[in-house]
């Protein structure tokens, strides 16, 4: 446990030095915010800049307030999850590249220990600033567009995390793989849109994979209710998510050459 | 008028975030020793492409070997 601290604080003190702490919860905020707002203020905004002639008039519908608020999961499973595995697959890979894994590694720190930790650190960070940017967008969406309960965005936020796991340990999965950071970026994006268009053909066989957690995310959000489905998916995203740490570390401790 | 202050105080919010990772970008940018690539065109990138520019930079601009 102690040994686990260690590698957690070292790598949480890392993120602090270059800035992580600060910059990735600034842009969730902003990818969570940035869509609700623009929809909301974009009419008002044209008619403030330009004078429009008389008669034309912009007609943007009304969208619901589960719709502002799926805005923002829909920017962060793009930009975000992209910024999820970029910032991930140096952790190991790049410490494998540059030779700190070795040198950690001699003293007693276990395999097990040194992924975990370096998996929970990244966790923690994106946890933190995916909750910060949907709390936010909630407080927009509250103000502009109607009345979301604070239960269902906290079910929203918990399952969600779920899929951040997920593609964190894809990302780290890989990195006891390949080396350098490049290739695991690389086939860590090639999985994950691999996995979607697969979702979207066999959705109705499969209706448990894991890219379908944010459509049952939107439903939950419309009928304040956790459907099987969703209990389903989650199952089946964790325990995927196991099975690829699992993967890590035996990977990982037969690895003669780090 | 009222339109425009209205505005503003909604919108700030999204304003200062961009100043402030615009601005811890311009640190991180002048502590960086080495960057991948001339680090003059990285400067360029951080002050004129908003918001995607600091982000490119954090991911991509340091040599952390």
């Amino acid at each position: 446990m102690s040994q686990f601290l260690t590698v957690f604080k070292k790598e949480c003190l890392e993120s602090w030095r270059n800035f992580s702490w600060i910059w990735v919860p600034i842009v969730f905020i902003l990818l969570s915010i940035m869509d609700p707002l623009t929809y909301y203020y974009l009419p008002k905004l044209m008619e403030v800049v330009d004078d429009i002639p008389e008669g034309m008039l912009f007609e943007i519908p009304e969208i619901p307030a589960p719709e502002a608020v799926m805005m923002a999961l829909i920017q962060v499973s793009s930009i975000g999850i992209l910024i999820v595995i970029l910032l991930t697959m140096g952790t190991i890979a790049g410490e494998r590249k540059s030779g700190i894994a070795e040198l950690i590694l001699v003293k007693p720190v276990n395999h097990i220990t040194y992924i975990l930790a370096k998996w929970f650190a990244k966790f923690v960070l994106f946890f933190v600033a995916f909750t910060t940017g949907i709390l936010l967008n909630w407080y927009y969406v509250n103000q502009l567009f109607g009345d979301v309960g604070l239960t269902e965005l906290i079910y929203l936020i918990l399952f969600y995390s779920l899929w951040i796991m997920f593609a964190i340990s894809l990302t780290i999965f890989f990195s006891t793989i390949f080396k350098g950071p490049g290739p695991v970026a690389g086939i860590t994006i090639g999985v994950l849109l691999s996995m979607s268009v697969i979702s979207g053909i066999v959705s109705r066989w499969l209706p448990w994979f894991p890219n379908q957690l944010s459509t049952y995310i939107n439903d939950l959000l419309i009928s304040g209710k956790i459907s099987t489905d969703l209990w389903g998916t989650a199952g089946v995203t964790v325990a995927l998510s196991i099975i690829l740490l699992t993967g890590s570390f035996l990977i990982f401790k037969n690895k003669k050459v780090l | 008028m009222t339109d425009v202050a209205h505005l503003l105080q909604m919108l700030w919010p999204l304003l200062v975030l961009q100043f402030i990772l615009l601005v811890v970008a311009l640190i991180a940018w002048f502590k960086t020793d080495e960057t991948k690539g001339p680090k003059w065109v990285w400067l360029l990138i951080i002050l004129f492409v908003s918001m995607i520019g600091p982000i490119l930079f954090f991911i991509l601009g340091r040599r952390t070997d």
